[in-house]
């Protein structure tokens, strides 16, 4: 399904979009035997990379899809087959289950669109260029190079606290600051916060997209005096709805799997009152810290399921509203 | 990064059934490799049958590792007895790893799934009963009846605090007990009284609202601990009851309804800092504990963390025993070593514990970092050489409070680890204000229940 499916997503890709069409007639092929030695080649060239693939991913992943099925213990090594028993058990039985769906949901919805929003906004204001517009593209991006790591979100967790900087700097201009990370209604949102300010690798793929979109299309636009509110409306926003797709697909993703912010803002333990137990924590301390690895396992498929269903649905209502340039022309 | 990897330039050219079957013949070996992993698993899963002799002492080059966590003191004494230990017996080297408290069970749960384990870990008794039920740890009572760990010096309930299902499952390496730390400094300043032994919970609390009006609310008088388990246990023990029966809860709802209100009420009444103030120190670090953080006058702690606690104030603490009844409180075995089941030099092992609880020179190092020296002549001995003021302040109190101890409970069953967490997890919902008491003490029994059980 992914490669399939996948494939309309990584074609319009902005760096692709000259070569597309001239994209050549695919090469008659030798007689079966040389076919069949070329693709014995193929795989030997990919032996290192499969053996690799098997090893760490593929077997470990069916592994771990066996142990869905069972009460492993991470320690003792041991377990029986209970059948769908941890399946029912999440989706009946177990109040955390639930309450971190709620809170990763709510993290992806909040977080995705106004990560996005950001990135589009400094990308317009980027797209132009003058004088600094390197250094302060560059600047803009710097954030995303520290990515999710331990460090930034200490550094987090102290602004916000109580006697933290941002509640300094409110308080200069009259504002009471709250103690947002120990609070658990905002500790969430802080969290957002930090995934937003580093908006950098969306931004960089949407100035990507905003440079491909031809200039007389604006020019055309601005003769028949629609204003720049409309020319984004009419030509930036459809021209960029591919790049938007893929930007939109990678961010949901990359949000479902948040972790590090929030193990260490929440202080390992997921809180205040699980306000930042999000989903991959759950199951990392349902698994690492009681040793239920069964339970883990069968936690990370529905995982698995549930972000792979939901980009299908990404896709299959992509169609109503990206629009694929290079489609039309041919 | 292929084009690197030296390669005959004839491997493209091997016909293609040739590497077809080869290729099959791969996912056979794969497919075995996962049967190998899963009959591997399967077998080590059992307890293997303890072992009637004692291993013998190694002569030849060894290697052994030990983790545990603490700060940096604890570091420092640790490795100096590991040092010594070195020169006496110049065979033994050591790796050392230790850590913050946070994330170390995790780690060492996933070293223990790795059979990669240190020889000898830490532990304390709420990861002790976990540990032990999975069978990690090496079984000491051989080791101990053929006197190869001596505990003739050891008092014996100890000794019984480190016993799992019958089996001596790990040695206590030190004795603390409850100790509620309050900051002198403070007290002077604001004139109040000092916290005395046997203040009822009510006493403590009215003097900590009156604390916090004094200082107009800029400090507080008490930390809340309705979040921690020591103080709930000490608080269950002075009403006759406990914090575990067996494997099951030793309490009821409604006891902890009134436990989750009395410091509700506290909260009302300022005694204790708002929610949020109290989530910092909740998770138990000593350098956010409020006592030092200058947020609250009190902290409720093991006595042994106290002089730690100095270190991160300029303020002078002073340290007592919980409030209410004393004899809420008990002898603790402080930190336990425990040896891994699946060490290859289980004769060393064993002697490195011995060394640690009975040498001399070893409990001079060691002082009380740990607590009061499980040895008690090495106790005296340190004692009397004493010169840290709070490492003294800590053994005044702890002979102060010896003789009206109760009896220890039994160590924490399997899963007490989670249930831990748990306490602070519903407390802090009645702290924030997102449930009441009852509804909270509900939630808490019925996930106890499942943890204690799973």
């Amino acid at each position: 399904m992914a490669t399939t499916v996948g494939e309309p997503a990584v074609a319009p890709a902005p760096s692709l979009r000259d070569r597309t069409p001239a994209r050549p007639p695919a090469r008659k092929r030798g007689a079966g035997p040389t076919r069949r030695r070329e693709a014995g080649a193929g795989y030997v060239f990919l032996t290192p990379w499969l053996i690799g693939f098997m090893a760490i991913t593929a077997v470990p992943m069916l592994y771990s899809l066996y142990l869905s099925f069972t009460n492993w213990d991470l320690i003792s090594n041991a377990g029986q087959y209970v059948g769908f028993r941890n399946y029912v058990r999440m989706f009946t039985i177990d109040p955390a289950f639930w309450r971190s769906v709620r809170i990763t949901v709510t993290y992806a919805v909040v977080a995705t669109p106004f990560k996005l929003c950001v990135a589009l906004g400094i990308a317009l204001l980027l797209v132009r260029q003058r004088r600094g517009t390197g250094a302060a593209r560059a600047l803009f991006y710097l954030p995303s190079l520290l990515g999710g790591s331990v460090a930034l979100a200490l550094v987090w967790q102290a602004l916000f606290s109580r006697k933290g900087a941002v509640n300094n700097a409110l308080g200069l201009i009259g504002i009471e600051g709250k103690p947002w990370v120990n609070d658990p209604k905002y500790v969430l949102y802080t969290i957002v916060l930090l995934s937003v300010w580093q908006f950098g690798a969306p931004m960089v793929i949407f100035l990507a997209g905003l440079k491909q979109i031809p200039v007389e299309l604006y020019e055309a636009a601005a003769v028949d005096g629609a204003n720049r509110w409309r020319q984004f409306l009419h030509i930036t926003l459809p021209s960029l709805s591919p790049v938007i797709f893929f930007n939109l697909v990678l961010e949901t993703i990359h949000s479902f799997q948040i972790f590090t912010s929030a193990f260490v803002i929440g202080g390992g333990q997921g809180g205040p009152v699980d306000a930042t137990k999000v989903y991959t924590l759950m199951l990392y301390l349902e698994g690492f810290g009681e040793s239920h690895i069964g339970y883990a396992s069968a936690l990370a498929w529905v995982f698995l399921m549930a972000v792979g269903l939901l980009t299908f649905v990404f896709f299959r209502t992509g169609r109503f509203w990206v629009h694929y340039a290079d489609n039309e022309e041919r | 990064m292929q084009p690197d990897t030296p390669r005959p330039t004839g491997a493209p050219a091997v016909p293609a059934h040739r590497t077809r079957p080869s290729s099959k013949r791969l996912l056979a070996a794969v497919g075995l490799g996962i049967v190998m992993v899963a009959s591997g698993c399967a077998t080590s899963g059992p307890p293997a049958p303890a072992p009637v002799e004692v291993a013998p002492i190694e002569t030849g080059p060894v290697e052994i590792s030990v983790f545990w966590w603490g700060g940096d003191a604890r570091a420092q004494l640790t490795h100096q007895v590991l040092d010594l230990y070195h020169q006496k017996h110049p065979n033994v080297t050591f790796k050392e790893t230790w850590q913050a408290n946070a994330g170390y069970i995790d780690k060492l749960n996933t070293n223990l799934a790795a059979n990669a384990a240190a020889d000898i870990f830490q532990l304390d008794d709420n990861m002790l009963g976990g540990v032990a039920a999975r069978s990690q740890t090496l079984d000491l009572t051989n080791y101990i009846a053929a006197k190869r760990i001596d505990v003739s010096k050891v008092n014996g309930s100890l000794i019984d605090y480190g016993k799992v299902d019958g089996k001596q499952a790990a040695v206590p390496l030190a004795e603390n007990t409850p100790g509620l730390v309050y900051n002198k400094t403070q007290v002077q300043k604001y004139g109040v009284e000092e916290p005395q032994i046997g203040w009822s919970w009510e006493k403590l609390i009215s003097w900590a609202t009156d604390f916090s009006a004094k200082t107009n609310y800029t400090v507080y008088g008490t930390m809340d601990p309705s979040a921690d388990y020591k103080a709930f246990w000490v608080w269950l023990r002075q009403q006759g009851k406990d914090f575990y029966n067996g494997t099951k809860l030793g309490f009821t709802e409604q006891d902890l309804t009134k436990w989750f209100d009395l410091w509700k009420q506290a909260r009302a009444a300022k005694a204790a800092p708002p929610a949020d103030i109290i989530h910092t120190a909740n998770a138990g670090d000593v350098t956010k504990q409020l006592v030092v953080t200058g947020q609250a006058a009190t902290s409720f702690m093991w006595s042994n963390q106290m002089p730690e606690l100095a270190k991160n104030t300029k303020d002078t603490l002073g340290v007592v025993s919980y409030p209410g009844d004393p004899k809420g409180q008990w002898a603790r075995a402080a930190l336990y070593f425990a040896g891994y089941v699946n060490t290859t030099h289980p004769g060393v092992v064993v002697d490195v514990m011995n060394f640690f609880i009975n040498d001399p020179d070893a409990g001079k190092i060691l002082g009380t970092e740990r607590g009061l020296p499980a040895n008690t002549d090495i106790r005296t001995a340190v004692v009397a050489t004493l010169t840290d003021a709070n490492m003294k302040a800590t053994v005044d109190f702890e002979n102060a409070i010896t003789p009206k101890f109760g009896k220890a409970p039994n160590v924490p069953p399997n899963g007490a680890a989670a249930v831990r967490t748990l306490l602070i997890q519903e407390a802090e919902k009645v702290q924030f204000g997102q449930m009441d008491s009852a509804a909270a003490a509900k939630e808490f029994v019925e996930q106890a229940n499942l943890k204690l059980t799973a």
